[in-house]
């Protein structure tokens, strides 16, 4: 055979092989085993460290910051929504307590939005008080308690 | 909701008319996928213009032969990466290849692409400059003579028996290659032509639209690449290689407009509910896109000035001959170029309501933006400069091409 055919014969074997040897490295061992994606998806997930430890684990011993977040309108969120995840702090009491989100975090659901329910407060972050941070007058765990003042005077429902 | 998304949703709802679905206001598909089909395309024109000379002997063609599979391996490289770009994480774009679907378009555009690169445009390179690259091997020293070399594949032999070989396989191999051009850019038709639910991209006849626009793109390239390399080389040049481009390229253009005004023509008898929008689209959104740049002067100035050098060929200068060839090309690549952009942008400008529009607003930076299309287009000459370089495509003497 001539020698063009034979080096090319070669060559095409060697990136075959090579495309099957990364494949052999590349595809995760479980994939294909129930349909396109790796079978292993969930058992891998359920093996990831647990990072939240769940509202109950919370009240056990934040007890008053509960009872207050119960009655208050906040009370259908969890601990950890705001708070951060806090399943190392709830094993060891020792290890730093998650840090509250910031003020940005407060308007994912408080920044106006046309398709939100008019009667869910929400604000125009620009013009409400841009300068301070929301807990310096809303109490999170009960926000309706906001001082009177700041309250009445911009916080209304903005319509636009 | 974060205040720079509403900031540009608010600047959005400005743009739109009419009726329109909140999922249409903004565009999925930028000008980074407006550049891709157009890579695309001007590799399989290209080709095309190179297999003229290899399968149907038109000797007239041969000056432009190296340099059109030299151009079309540059703009091929080049190909996947608006749609790298657009996807983002590059990082994982070797899982389509490792664990390819037969239905997912992605997973078979890189095998197309695969094969095209090195079943048909590197071996058709290789039997062509490997007598070239046993010469310069031989002629050079240090990193080129290693590249040659390597380049040989240790296949040294330069006897008229194996040249003889190398000829008869590169024409098989080119032989194969025009069905694999047609059916990479085909492909680009395809992935508009299926989508049923979009009326001004689901039709048969785009695939056809796509390959024809192919070929005038990718020969109008090579002619005004020609046209300047000579330039730059500061070598004459060859009318009668020139005249032959010139043939081709009007001889494709007239097909290429021929099938998109049929297109039209289908759309316009068949009159279905989608068409009132479709009109108003290429009337008003895209008037400027549409009318001007794509039909007036991408089509009828190309079409006119490119039949003024067949039909007046005795009685105009050399000279008027090869600015009307230059020009010619010129508004034929931008042509092309207003055809892409008109498909994918235009297919995106109206909502699916069919009574509505939206509005393209083109970013200057980022990953979607004007710079990087811009960055885009300008690396498959940057390529072709350092391809031409080391594989000179007039250098068939012993003398290794000067680098420096």
């Amino acid at each position: 055979m001539p020698p063009q055919i034979t080096r090319l014969v070669y060559l095409t074997l060697a990136i075959v092989a090579v495309y099957f040897l990364a494949r052999g490295f590349l595809v995760p061992a479980s994939f294909g085993q129930y349909g396109w994606y790796r079978g292993n998806a969930l058992k891998e997930i359920a093996a990831l460290p647990i990072r939240y430890a769940g509202r109950a684990a919370c009240a056990e011993c934040h007890e008053e910051a509960a009872e207050r977040l119960a009655k208050g309108s906040h009370q259908g969120l969890s601990c950890e929504a705001c708070h951060g995840p806090g399943a190392a702090h709830a094993e060891d009491p020792a290890e730093a307590a998650p840090k509250p989100e910031n003020s940005r975090f407060c308007l994912r659901c408080h920044e106006f939005n046309l398709s939100r329910p008019a009667k869910f407060p929400q604000v125009e972050a620009d013009d409400h008080f841009p300068d301070q941070k929301c807990a310096e007058c809303h109490a999170p765990h009960s926000p309706m308690q906001a001082p009177e003042d700041a309250s009445k005077r911009n916080a209304k429902p903005v319509k636009k | 909701m974060p205040p720079e998304l509403r900031e540009s949703l608010l600047e959005a709802l400005q743009h739109v008319q009419g009726y329109i679905y909140p999922n249409d206001v903004s565009l999925g598909w930028s000008v980074v996928i407006v550049v891709y089909p157009y890579i695309t395309g001007l590799v399989a024109g290209a080709f095309i213009l190179a297999s003229l000379v290899r399968v149907f002997h038109v000797k007239a063609l041969e000056p432009t032969y190296r340099l059109s599979l030299l151009t079309a391996l540059a703009f091929l490289i080049v190909a996947p990466l608006p749609l790298l770009v657009h996807l983002g994480h590059p990082e994982r774009c070797y899982e389509v290849m490792m664990t390819p679907h037969a239905t997912s378009p992605m997973a078979i555009f890189g095998f197309v692409y695969a094969w095209y690169l090195m079943a048909v445009l590197l071996l058709e390179l290789w039997f062509d400059y490997r007598r070239s690259f046993v010469e310069w091997a031989k002629a050079s020293a240090g990193f080129k003579r290693l590249l040659y070399r390597v380049l040989t594949l240790g296949v040294e032999d330069v006897s008229p028996a194996a040249i003889q070989l190398d000829e008869k396989l590169g024409r098989f191999i080119t032989v194969i290659g025009i069905p694999s051009a047609f059916l990479l850019h085909g492909y680009v038709g395809f992935i508009f032509g299926s989508v049923k639910a979009n009326p001004w991209w689901g039709t048969v006849l785009m695939p056809i639209i796509f390959i024809f626009s192919a070929m005038v793109s990718g020969i109008a390239l090579l002619m005004f690449l020609y046209l300047v390399i000579s330039r730059l080389r500061r070598v004459p040049v060859d009318m009668g290689c020139l005249r032959a481009i010139g043939t081709f390229l009007l001889s494709a253009l007239v097909l290429d407009a021929a099938v998109e005004t049929l297109d039209w023509i289908h759309r316009l008898y068949e009159a279905e509910e989608s068409l009132e929008v479709l009109v108003l689209l290429a009337s008003g959104k895209l008037f400027f896109s549409f009318f001007l740049v794509q039909v007036l002067l991408g089509t009828i100035a190309p079409l006119a000035m490119l039949g003024a050098t067949q039909v007046f060929k005795e009685r105009i200068s050399l000279r008027l001959q090869k600015s009307l060839y230059l020009v010619s090309s010129l508004l034929i690549l931008i042509g092309v170029f207003a055809m892409r952009w008109n498909v994918v942008i235009g297919g995106q400008l109206f909502s699916k309501s069919l009574r509505g529009f939206t509005t393209y607003k083109i970013a200057l930076v980022g990953q979607e933006g004007l710079l990087m299309a811009v960055v885009l287009m300008i690396l498959p000459f940057l390529l072709l400069i350092g391809l031409v370089k080391f594989f000179d495509p007039w250098n068939t003497r012993e003398t290794p091409p000067a680098t420096t």
